[in-house]
C-alpha cells in the first residue's frame, strides 16, 4: 500500500527527477552472497556463492568457486554433495538425481576459507494446479490490453501457505521488481480456486511457462522483503532500506552473509497463447 | 395620453427633476462603523483640496457636501478609524452614498501585544511554549498559496519536518504520533490533507493556536512530545460579516455573526479545493479519470447564559478524497465534537466541563471482478474533561479537574466484492479506557521567584472487547502463539497507571530577563505502529496492551528569557533533554495493517533527544519577524534496530536556522519572506551492492541512518496587495508568494536502482536494454512555485 506513493506524487506535483551521484560509504569486507535452491525437481538445484561489489561497479560480480557444498538431512547420514559447475557459474548437485522429498528437512553446509554458513529448509507438498487459461482483456487501471493467464489450482493446507510464481515469457524469465508474483493466505486463497490472474499482458504466440513454488516461511519472508528493498524509492513513505533477512547462519567465521536458502516443490506448466481462447 | 398630458408630465417631471438635480447639487451620504454597522457621529467629510467646505456627519451618521467638479476624491476621517478616500463620479453623486470605516488597522505587532503582554515571555512560567497569532501565521508565505498552520510552526525553534512539503511536527526529538493536536479540546487524529502536503485547518476558522513543546500544564496530558492546541474562532455578536478566499488550488468562505440576538454567535467556516478540475484538463486520459480533492468544514455555536455561563459547540468536519479511473478509491474522514461549558463561580472561581468527540476513519476500495474489496477502519474517541479553578489570592491559583478518555478503535474491516476471490478480514476491536486526575499551583513565592507545580494520575485500562495472544516466554513472535483469551465488553485487560510531576519555576532577575527551569513527565497510551518517517493515513494505531507499554517521557529544561529596547525585542534561549521510553519500531518487513497480532511485528526500546533553541524576535514596528537557530540531537535504541545500537531517526537534524520576516510598506502594501537551513535528513545509502535471484540489490550497512541528505535550504516570499480603502464593506487584497525563490532542488527521495541505456527514465518494459549499470535518481518536489491568492472580507 506505501508504494501508493510512487503514482500520487506524479498526480499532484508532476515531481521532477534527475540522475545524481552520491560519494558513498563501502564495506570493510566484501560480502558473501549464497542462494540455494532446493527442489523435487533437478534442474532448479543449484547453490550460487559470490561476492557483493562497491554500489557504481558496473562489472559483474566476482564469483566463488571454491567453497565446500554439501546438502544434509539432518538425524541421517545422507549427505548431497555438490561441485562447481564453470557453465553455469555455480554449485550443482554431484548426483543430478537427487532432489529434495516431501516431508524431509534439509541442510545447506557451505564452507569457504574459514567460514561455514547453514541453513535449514522443510519440503512441503506442492498445491494442485488443475488448469491455466487466458483471454484478452482491455486495457484498466494498472494493467495493460493483452491476453492475461489465469491459473486455477486448490490450496488444501492449512499452514506454510507462502508461494511464489516465477513466469518465462519466450525463454526470459520476468524478473523486474514489478515482475514478483508473491502471496500467501492472508487474503485466503479463495482466489486461486477462482482462478489467480497473473499481472502480465501476453502477445498471441507467447510462450509461457509458469513456475508455482511452494517456500518455507523465512524464505518467503526473504523474498518479499526483498521486493520491498527493491521498491523502496529512499523517501519520507518508504520504510528505512535494511537488508532483507537472511536465513542462512553464520557458524563460524566472523563475516557476514547474504543470500537466502529455499527447499520447495516445483509444479510447472507451458501455455502457448492462442486467440482461441479469446 | 394626450400630446397635452404628455407635456404637462414633461413639464412636471422635468420642474422636479430640474428641481432635485439642484438639491443634488450636493452629494448625499451615510458613514458607518464596518464591524457593527453603526452610524458614525461627527466624521469629517470633505473634497480633496477643499477642507474648508467639509462638513461633519450629524446623529445618524448622515452628511450632505455641496458637489464640486466630478470627477473628485471624497475623503471621510474619523478619529480611531482609518481614513477613506473614494473618486466619485457624477453617477455616483446622484444617489445617496455610504461609507464603512475601518477602526484603524492595528499593526500586526499591536494585535500581539493585545493579545499578550510585551513582558509576557520574561514574567510568565512557560517554557517550550509557543503561540503564533493566527495574524502572523498569514503573513508567511505559503506553499501554493495555502496559509497552512503547521508549516508555520515548522518555523519556531525545536520543531522538525520530516520532508519537503509535508506537514508533519517532530517536537524536541519526538515523533509525529507524540503530538496531541486538538481543536477547541477534541483530539484531531489525522491533521493532514493531501498525504501530508497540508494540514487540516482552514485558517480562517482559527482564533489561536499555543504550541506546548513538551511542558504542558498538568491539565493537558496523554502524548509525550507535544501539544498543538487549536482553537476555533467564536462569530462576532454584532452583524453577518464574512471572509474568504480563492486560491490556486483551492477556495474557502467563512460566515460569521448573531445567531439568535446578543448572546448567541454562530460561525461556519469551509473549504475545498479543486485540484480533480485541473486534472479534467489533462491530456492523459488516465488522469482525467482521476480525482484528487479535500473539503473541510467547521462551525461553532456560542451562548451566553447570563452573565456566568457560557455554552460553546463546536464541530469539524475535513474528507480527502483519491479516485482512480473509478477502479481505486481511498478516502479519509476526521470528525471532531466537542461542547464547552464554562461557568464563572465567583470573581475567584472558575469551572469548565467539557465534552467531546473524534472519530477518524477510512475506506479503500477496489473495484475489481476478480479481487475487488472494500477495507475501511474507524478510530474513536470520547472524552470528558471538568475543571475546577480557584483564585486563592493575588499570588496563588489552584486547578483541579478530572479528564476520562475511552479510546475505541474498530476491527479492520476488509469485505470483498461479490464474486471476489479475496476472503474477508476482520481483526478484534481494540479499546482502552483512561482516567486522569490532575491538579495544578501556580504560586508566587516571591515577586522574583514563581512556580508551577502540577501532578497527573493516568489509571489506564486496556478493556474488552478484544482478544489477547499468548506466546512462548510472553515474546510474541508470528506464528508462534499458543493461546489467546477473549474478554467481554469492559472486561479489563490489561492495567497501567502512572503520575506524571510537571514542575516549572521562574526566577525575576530584572523586569527585562528571567532564568525559568521546567521538569515534564508525560505518558502516552496510544501510537503509530509504523517506521516510515510520514504518516499515511491508513496507518495503524496501537493502544497500549500487554505487549506494548505507555510511552513515558520526561523532560528538563532550562531558558533564558531577555527583552531589549521598550520589549519591542525578544530573546531567548531554551536547552532541554528528553529521555523516552517504550517507544516503537517495527521489524524487518513487518505487516501491520491486517493483523490481529500486531505486537509480533513491534519492536520496542528507548529514545533520547537533547538541544539548544535560540530564538531573536521583533514584534513591533513595520518589520517584524524571527530569527531562530536550533541546535538539537535524537537518538533511538531499538533491541532488533541498528545491530541494537543508538541511531538518529530519520528527522535527527543537527543545525535548524529560520529566518521570518514581515514588512508593511504602505497600508497597501506589505512583503514576507522567510528562509529555512536544516541539516539532511538522516538516511540510509548503500555501501554496496550484491546480486540474488537474478537481481542487482543495493547493500546497506547494518547500521540505520548513518548518512544524511544534502543540507536543505529553501527561501520564500510574499507580497500582499491591499485595495486601498473606500469605505466600502467589501475589501479585498492580492497576495503573490513564491516558494521555493531560489530554486534549491531539496531532494524529497533517493532512489538507488539500475540504469538503463544510460537514461533513468528508460524503464525496461519501454524497449531493447542495452546496457544497465547501478545510478542514483533524485527525486524533488518543488522549485520556484508561484501562486495567487485573493482574500476577501465583507
Amino acid at each position: 500500500m506505501k508504494r501508493i506513493w510512487l503514482w500520487i506524487l506524479p498526480i499532484l506535483f508532476s515531481a521532477c527527477q534527475e540522475e545524481v551521484f552520491l560519494p558513498l560509504g563501502q564495506k570493510d569486507e566484501l560480502v558473501p552472497t549464497i542462494e540455494g535452491i532446493w527442489t523435487d525437481n533437478g534442474i532448479y538445484n543449484e547453490v550460487k556463492i559470490s561476492l557483493s561489489k562497491d554500489y557504481y561497479d558496473s562489472l559483474d560480480v566476482e564469483i566463488i568457486d571454491n567453497a565446500e557444498v554439501v546438502i544434509t538431512i539432518p538425524g541421517t547420514e545422507k549427505v548431497i554433495p555438490f561441485r562447481y559447475i564453470n557453465g553455469t557459474r555455480s554449485y550443482r548437485p554431484i548426483n543430478p538425481l537427487e532432489k529434495a522429498v516431501v516431508g524431509e528437512t534439509y541442510k545447506l553446509n557451505v564452507k569457504w576459507g574459514e567460514n561455514i554458513y547453514i541453513s535449514e529448509g522443510v519440503m512441503l507438498e506442492a498445491p494442485t494446479v488443475d488448469s491455466v487459461t487466458w483471454k484478452f482483456e482491455e486495457e484498466r487501471l494498472f494493467r495493460e490490453e493483452g491476453y492475461y493467464i489465469k491459473v486455477y489450482g486448490k490450496v488444501p493446507f492449512k499452514e506454510d501457505n507462502n508461494y511464489r510464481i516465477r513466469v518465462i515469457e519466450n525463454d526470459t524469465l520476468k524478473n523486474q521488481r514489478d515482475d514478483y508474483l508473491l502471496f500467501d493466505d492472508t487474503f485466503g486463497l479463495q482466489f486461486f480456486e477462482q482462478g489467480l490472474e497473473l499481472g502480465y499482458a501476453f502477445e498471441e504466440n507467447d510462450r509461457v511457462r509458469l513456475e508455482l513454488f511452494r517456500l518455507n516461511r523465512d524464505a518467503y519472508d526473504y523474498l518479499n522483503q526483498l521486493v520491498n528493498l527493491l521498491f523502496s524509492d529512499g523517501g519520507l513513505f518508504s520504510p528505512p532500506p535494511q537488508n532483507p533477512e537472511t536465513n542462512i547462519r553464520v557458524v563460524q567465521g566472523d563475516s557476514e552473509v547474504l543470500g537466502y536458502f529455499m527447499v520447495s516443490p516445483v509444479l510447472a506448466r507451458t501455455v502457448v497463447i492462442q486467440a482461441k481462447y479469446d | 395620453m394626450s400630446f397635452f398630458r404628455f407635456l404637462l408630465f414633461l413639464f412636471v417631471f422635468g420642474i422636479v427633476g430640474f428641481a432635485n438635480a439642484q438639491n443634488l447639487g450636493k452629494v448625499r451620504g451615510q458613514v458607518f462603523d464596518v464591524n457593527n454597522s453603526q452610524p458614525l457621529i461627527g466624521a469629517n467629510v470633505y473634497w480633496e483640496g477643499n477642507t474648508a467646505s467639509g462638513v461633519v456627519t450629524d446623529l445618524d451618521g448622515n452628511f450632505e457636501l455641496v458637489n464640486p467638479t466630478f470627477p473628485a476624491k471624497l475623503i471621510i476621517s474619523y478619529v480611531g478609524y482609518e481614513k477613506s478616500i473614494r473618486i466619485i463620479n457624477a453617477k455616483d453623486a446622484e444617489k445617496p452614498l455610504r461609507f464603512f470605516l475601518k477602526p484603524e488597522e492595528l499593526s500586526l505587532e499591536e494585535i500581539i501585544i493585545q493579545e499578550r503582554r510585551p513582558d509576557e515571555q520574561i514574567k510568565n512560567l512557560e517554557m517550550g511554549k509557543a503561540s503564533v497569532p493566527i495574524e502572523t501565521i498569514k503573513n508567511i508565505p505559503a506553499l501554493f498559496g495555502e496559509v497552512d498552520l503547521f508549516r508555520s510552526l515548522q518555523l519556531l525553534p525545536g520543531v522538525q519536518t520530516a520532508g519537503e512539503g509535508t506537514t508533519g511536527l517532530f517536537v524536541r526529538g519526538g515523533s509525529a504520533d507524540q503530538n496531541l493536536v486538538q481543536l477547541d479540546g477534541a483530539p484531531v487524529y489525522n491533521a493532514s490533507h493531501f498525504f501530508g502536503i497540508f494540514s487540516v485547518f482552514n485558517p480562517d476558522a482559527l482564533k489561536s493556536v499555543d504550541l506546548y513543546k513538551g511542558n504542558m500544564p498538568s491539565s493537558f496530558g496523554g502524548r509525550a512530545s507535544a501539544l498543538i492546541d487549536v482553537g476555533l474562532l467564536e462569530g462576532n455578536n454584532e452583524q453577518i460579516k464574512g471572509n474568504g478566499g480563492i486560491g490556486s488550488i483551492s477556495s474557502r468562505l467563512t460566515l460569521e455573526g448573531p445567531l439568535f440576538g446578543k448572546n448567541s454567535t454562530f460561525i461556519v467556516s469551509g473549504r475545498r479545493t479543486y485540484a480533480d478540475l485541473f486534472l479534467k484538463l489533462s491530456s492523459d486520459e488516465n488522469l482525467r479519470n482521476n480525482k484528487l480533492n479535500f473539503h473541510d468544514l467547521s462551525g461553532k455555536v456560542s451562548f451566553l447564559l447570563g452573565d456566568r455561563d457560557k455554552i460553546s459547540v463546536s464541530s469539524y468536519e475535513g474528507t480527502d478524497f483519491l479516485g482512480l479511473d473509478d477502479q481505486f478509491g481511498l478516502g479519509w474522514t476526521n470528525w471532531v465534537s466537542s461542547v464547552n461549558w464554562n461557568r464563572v463561580n465567583s470573581e475567584n472561581s472558575f469551572f469548565d466541563l467539557q465534552g467531546y468527540h473524534s472519530r477518524y476513519s477510512y475506506k479503500v476500495e477496489i473495484n475489481d471482478p476478480d479481487n475487488g474489496f472494500e477495507w475501511t477502519n474507524r478510530l474513536n474517541e470520547t472524552g470528558i474533561k471538568a475543571i475546577w479553578t480557584r483564585v486563592l489570592d493575588t499570588k496563588t491559583t489552584v486547578n483541579w479537574g478530572i479528564h476520562s478518555q475511552y479510546y475505541h478503535f474498530s476491527p479492520v474491516d476488509l469485505s470483498p466484492d461479490p464474486g471476489s476471490g479475496i476472503q474477508s478480514i476482520a481483526t478484534n476491536p481494540k479499546n482502552g479506557w483512561l482516567n486522569n486526575l490532575f491538579i495544578g499551583v501556580a504560586h508566587e513565592i516571591s515577586p522574583k521567584l514563581s512556580t508551577e507545580a502540577g501532578l497527573r494520575w493516568g489509571i489506564y485500562n486496556q478493556v474488552g472487547k478484544g482478544v489477547e495472544y499468548f506466546y512462548p516466554n510472553d515474546q510474541p513472535e508470528r506464528d508462534k502463539q499458543i493461546d489467546s483469551v477473549a474478554f467481554s465488553t469492559l472486561e479489563p485487560m490489561e492495567f497501567y497507571q502512572g503520575l506524571e510531576p510537571r514542575l516549572a519555576f521562574r526566577y525575576l532577575i530584572n523586569e527585562q530577563f528571567s532564568i525559568k527551569a521546567a521538569y515534564n513527565r508525560n505518558f502516552q497510551y496510544v501510537q503509530i505502529a509504523t517506521n516510515s518517517s510520514a504518516g499515511l493515513p491508513i496507518d495503524r494505531w496501537v493502544l497500549a496492551d500487554r505487549y506494548t507499554q505507555p510511552i513515558r517521557s520526561d523532560q528538563v529544561s532550562l531558558g533564558l528569557f531577555k527583552n531589549f529596547d521598550k520589549n519591542r525585542w525578544e530573546f531567548s534561549v531554551e536547552g532541554y533533554y528528553k529521555d523516552l521510553r517504550n517507544v516503537i519500531d517495527l521489524r524487518n518487513g513487518a505487516q501491520v495493517l491486517f493483523t490481529d497480532q500486531v505486537e509480533t511485528e513491534i519492536l520496542s526500546g528507548k529514545g533520547w533527544a537533547y538541544g539548544v533553541e535560540t530564538l531573536l524576535r521583533k514584534n513591533t514596528g513595520k518589520t517584524t519577524g524571527w530569527l531562530a537557530y536550533t541546535w538539537s540531537r535524537a537518538w533511538r535504541k531499538i533491541e532488533g534496530v541498528s545491530e541494537n545500537q543508538a541511531y538518529n531517526p530519520r528527522f535527527d537534524r543537527p543545525h535548524d536556522v529560520t529566518l521570518v520576516l514581515n514588512h508593511e510598506f504602505t497600508p497597501s502594501w506589505s512583503a514576507g519572506l522567510t528562509f529555512v537551513y536544516t541539516t539532511g535528513q538522516a538516511v540510509s545509502f548503500p555501501v554496496g551492492s550484491y546480486v540474488v535471484d537474478n537481481q542487482n540489490v543495493p547493500l546497506y550497512s547494518n547500521f540505520r541512518n548513518q548518512d544524511r541528505f544534502p543540507d536543505y535550504h529553501r527561501m520564500d516570499a510574499s507580497v500582499t496587495w491591499r485595495n486601498a480603502d473606500k469605505g466600502r464593506k467589501w475589501r479585498g487584497s492580492w497576495n503573490f508568494s513564491i516558494y521555493n525563490l531560489y530554486g534549491r532542488k531539496n531532494p524529497f527521495a533517493y532512489e538507488f536502482r539500475e540504469i538503463y541505456n544510460d537514461d533513468f527514465r528508460f524503464e525496461p518494459s519501454d524497449g531493447e536494454i542495452i546496457s544497465a549499470r547501478p545510478g542514483i535518481v533524485m527525486t524533488y518536489l518543488f522549485t520556484i512555485l508561484p501562486s495567487i491568492t485573493y482574500n476577501f472580507q465583507f
